[in-house]
């Protein structure tokens, strides 16, 4: 059982030479290579206020075991964005397009992944947002 | 204008009863608009030769509340050994051996200071990125 993610950055132009860089990581349980077994499959929500959401509430019983979240902003609008906290901190924005890929370590039951429609509108229209995690423990139901 | 892609891809044949074939593809912009950003401080790798908690990113030096995107990867072959990832101070994930991520940062410096700090569980590991600058 596997399961493997691909990244790749391309460009001619952002340097002298061109950026090619194109990774494989197979999702595996922490400090292990036995593979991630779970996932929440892909979700899709339609973001149609500026009221914080929680996206994923962490699980006490995830703290430091491997988890994967998917997240990425639908919206064919480029100015349009969400802003994305763990455990109530800001860490960055996906603009329309965007997406994100990261580790989730859940150290407590504080770091939930929150996400903010921060400068919708009435008149911008919904901002679909789709997500997925893949992870190794066991009683995540309530998120999915 | 430059243009900049990332392209993920997530397949599994075995996790789900069905197969799975995520894909997505992004041009990298700066905020709010459609022109392609136009900053990289190019590819490269940092060998921490213990277990203290490093500073890859600087808030201070990168512009506020920008589309800026990272990538990180933790080069070691060892399963158990990871890079544990904040910001702010805020635990991300840990990055255990092969893994890699992809994230945008807004490197505020004005309400939080957003450094990017990774904490290498063992001596001697290798953390490969890459920033792309919304200057």
């Amino acid at each position: 059982m596997a399961t493997t993610a691909t990244l790749t950055l391309a460009s001619t132009d952002i340097a002298g030479d061109p950026v090619s860089v194109s990774k494989v990581a197979t999702l595996t349980k922490a400090g292990s290579t036995n593979d991630l077994d779970q996932s929440s499959g892909l979700n899709r929500v339609h973001l149609r206020s500026t009221t914080e959401k929680v996206l994923l509430a962490a699980n006490a019983e995830g703290n430091n075991l491997a988890a994967k979240v998917y997240l990425i902003n639908k919206s064919e609008d480029a100015s349009l964005y969400i802003t994305v906290k763990i455990n109530a901190q800001t860490t960055g924005k996906l603009y329309g397009g965007d997406f994100m890929f990261i580790p989730w370590s859940q150290t407590d039951t504080s770091a939930s992944i929150k996400i903010a429609a921060s400068n919708w509108t009435s008149s911008t229209g919904d901002i679909p947002v789709e997500y997925a995690l893949f992870h190794e423990d066991t009683d995540f139901l309530t998120n999915a | 204008m430059a243009t900049t892609t990332a392209q993920l891809i997530i397949t599994s044949t075995d996790l789900l009863s069905d197969s799975l074939s995520l894909s997505s593809i992004a041009t990298l912009t700066t905020a709010g608009s459609a022109t392609g950003l136009t900053g990289t401080e190019g590819l490269g790798r940092k060998k921490t030769a213990n277990t203290s908690e490093y500073t890859l990113f600087a808030a201070a030096e990168a512009t506020d509340d920008k589309a800026h995107k990272v990538y990180l990867k933790n080069l070691s072959t060892t399963a158990a050994e990871y890079f544990e990832v904040q910001i702010a101070n805020v635990v991300v994930g840990r990055l255990y051996a092969g893994d890699w991520a992809f994230l945008p940062w807004s490197a505020d410096s004005t309400g939080t200071n957003c450094d990017i700090d990774i904490t290498p569980s063992a001596n001697n590991m290798t953390l490969e990125y890459m920033l792309f600058t919304d200057e």
